[in-house]
């Protein structure tokens, strides 16, 4: 085992070895989960020594530099005021969902006049149109980090896989019986997943292009679904008040979350796989052990449905979306509630961290977006300007760039 | 509303509730229309750019209305609403006579769509408290509505500015079952020579009632079975 790059991510704060085994490249990461801008960096250092033995006597230094620009990145105050920048009016209906890639450069709509579009970011051009689906385009999604490919998911009941490139369909992937509702990549970009009203979720194969496996069992809608980070685990939220874990490769159930009392609305991992979050329309959020399937804790609070929930890209605090219109902030380990977001006048029915986790961003069918600071839950700034409530939101990976997509038709940039 | 609420009312429609489709020309009154079926204020509608879904409840039942905007540019849009929908409610602005060839135009392609074959129409002949609004009986006139033949349909003058026409009163829970007399029930039932036009507004005020007759007569809503192209859920017909 040779090493032979360290490389930086930045959130949530780690640090990326590229070795050579075998005479094969390979890849794994340091997570730095809890790193602050006061950790001390010669103890962490040290410490990571201990349970890296990649890291020799040699690199040492280097690792210290790279922890210390991590720490920096962290620490970098943030006074950032957005502004709006553009407005897009491409699409001739309302918006369903929005999402960025990686870099920011590029984002993509997805829309009712079935149509998806790829947007210049600092431009705000219309790069390209995608179209094909013969209904409602109204899951989407970039395999990030990679960025080169698009998935749409349609209530014509296909999803269809885009070059980003040149808009080409690579391939339609048919078999479900009833809308797909919810897609996403896995984080190796070797698998899709789709969510449908008929029930079932599947995977497909993106090199073969065809179906790799049907996850079955669930006996009401499925709604979201999430793979963990290392890509062998992905779980569904059901209509039918459960959550199942699945196995990726064989397709088998390996746990179901039973203890909502009502349809789950979202349901994601945490970073480090180990916690599953899941928000219902029983007014709850509930807690689950990765692992073992285990409850682990309920949220309470919340005087009426839960409508989003997430965790911040480190996986420690988790923000919750109501149809009450407010949200809150719960610390993932001791399972208080942080912080309250007030402030809405109608429905939040989306809810996101930044990428560095001292932000949320919420939008609300009282047609704004709003800004707040994760930690204490002060409104920093109401994003105002759409003409119909707000479905989608989302911040760019540097995090001073937001898009929102409306009920209005339109697509906007703030800055 | 938000996405979630759509995908709620997408979802595989239990017993008692009916997906209701509202479709014409625009500035027909469709938004106002919806508007005063839910009991809500009506002195800001603007022209609707997408859709506008509401849930109401009416004897029993739940009614999931989906009003789309009738502007031509949105027109091509309305089939992506087509599927699953129980009644198609059309529009249509009595007083403007010039767009009547247009509007009657737009309502025989609704009538030839595969995915709408053989869904009860309710025409709303609306507008009727303006001085120059044509009558239920010229419009079914005009629009051939006597040719109908593979559904059940009915014209129904209204006024959605002033509700007349438009709510659901004094229906009983019986009436569901037996609309309007036994013979005239009957006639509905059958599918091929059903229609009747409703002209005074008040005499009539039952216009979804009937929607809701006919159509669980003919396509069956009192089970979720639509919804998997033919299988029928067993559990669903023991409660019937």
């Amino acid at each position: 085992m040779r090493l032979k790059r360290l490389l930086l991510r930045y959130y949530p704060p780690g640090i990326i070895l590229e070795y050579v085994q075998g005479g094969e490249p390979k890849t794994r990461s340091i997570d730095l989960l809890d790193l602050s801008p006061d950790t001390d960096v010669m103890a962490l250092v040290e410490e990571i020594r201990k349970g890296e033995p990649l890291i020799t006597a040699s690199c040492k230094e280097q690792v210290i530099h790279l922890v210390r620009r991590l720490q920096e990145k962290l620490g970098e105050k943030e006074d950032h005021k957005f502004y709006l920048f553009k407005v897009l009016r491409a699409h001739i209906l309302p918006l369903t969902n929005v999402a960025f890639n990686k870099s920011g450069s590029r984002f993509i709509t997805g829309s009712y006049d079935r149509t998806c579009k790829v947007w210049d970011t600092a431009s705000g051009e219309e790069l390209r149109t995608l179209e094909g689906h013969r209904n409602v385009v109204y899951a989407i999604a970039f395999n990030n980090p990679y960025g080169d490919k698009i998935a749409t998911g349609s209530f014509d009941k296909t999803c269809k896989l885009w070059s980003t490139e040149t808009g080409k369909c690579y391939h339609t992937f048919r078999g479900h019986t009833a809308e797909i509702v919810c897609l996403s990549f896995n984080l190796q970009s070797t698998l899709v997943a789709t969510g449908s009203m008929d029930t079932t979720a599947k995977l497909w194969d993106i090199e073969k292009g065809e179906e790799a496996v049907t996850l079955s069992g669930h006996s009401a809608e499925i709604i979201a679904l999430s793979f963990n980070t290392t890509g062998d685990r992905i779980i569904t939220g059901s209509f039918d008040h459960t959550v199942a874990v699945w196995d990726v490769g064989t397709g088998r159930r390996l746990h179901t979350l039973i203890g909502h009392r009502g349809e789950i609305s979202s349901a994601q991992f945490s970073w480090d796989c180990s916690l599953i979050v899941t928000g219902s329309m029983d007014k709850t959020c509930m807690l689950w052990n990765a692992m073992t399937g285990r409850h682990v804790a309920t949220l309470t609070g919340h005087s009426d449905e839960i409508l989003d929930v997430c965790f911040d890209y480190a996986g420690q605090r988790i923000a919750t979306a109501s149809a009450d219109g407010s949200g809150r902030v719960y610390n993932a380990e001791t399972k208080m509630c942080i912080a309250k977001i007030e402030g809405h006048q109608g429905e939040i029915s989306k809810i996101c961290f930044n990428p560095k986790g001292n932000r949320i961003l919420t939008a609300s069918s009282d047609k704004t977006a709003r800004l707040w600071d994760a930690a204490t839950g002060q409104c920093i700034q109401i994003l105002e300007g759409h003409n119909d409530e707000i479905f989608s939101c989302a911040f760019n990976y540097k995090g001073n760039i937001i898009i929102t997509g409306s009920k209005d038709n339109t697509c906007r940039i703030w800055r | 509303m938000g996405l979630l609420s759509i995908l709620r009312k997408l979802k595989s429609t239990p017993d008692q509730e009916v997906r209701i489709l509202l479709l014409g020309l625009d500035n027909a009154g469709k938004t106002t229309l919806l508007k005063q079926l839910a009991s809500e204020d009506i002195s800001h509608i603007t022209p609707t750019q997408g859709f506008n879904i509401k849930s109401v409840q009416s004897q029993g039942f739940k009614l999931n209305v989906w009003d789309i905007g009738g502007q031509r540019k949105i027109r091509p849009y309305w089939r992506n609403y087509f599927e699953n929908t129980d009644i198609l409610i059309y529009v249509i602005d009595s007083a403007d006579r010039k767009r009547f060839e247009e509007t009657g135009q737009e309502l025989a392609e609704l009538l030839d769509e595969e995915k709408l074959s053989g869904v009860p129409v309710l025409i709303f002949a609306n507008k009727q408290d303006l001085l120059t609004a044509a009558p239920a009986s010229e419009i079914a006139e005009g629009l051939n509505l006597h040719t109908i033949r593979d559904r059940v349909w009915q014209i129904q003058s209204c006024s959605a500015l002033s509700g007349e026409g438009v709510q659901i009163k004094d229906a009983s829970p019986a009436r569901l079952c037996s609309p309007e007399g036994k013979d005239d029930g009957e006639a509905k039932f059958s599918k091929g020579t059903a229609g009747s036009v409703a002209s005074s507004p008040c005499s009539s005020s039952e216009g979804l009632v009937w929607g809701l007759v006919s159509s669980s007569a003919c396509r069956g809503i009192f089970h979720p079975s639509r919804r998997f192209d033919g299988e029928v859920s067993s559990l669903a017909l023991g409660e019937r």
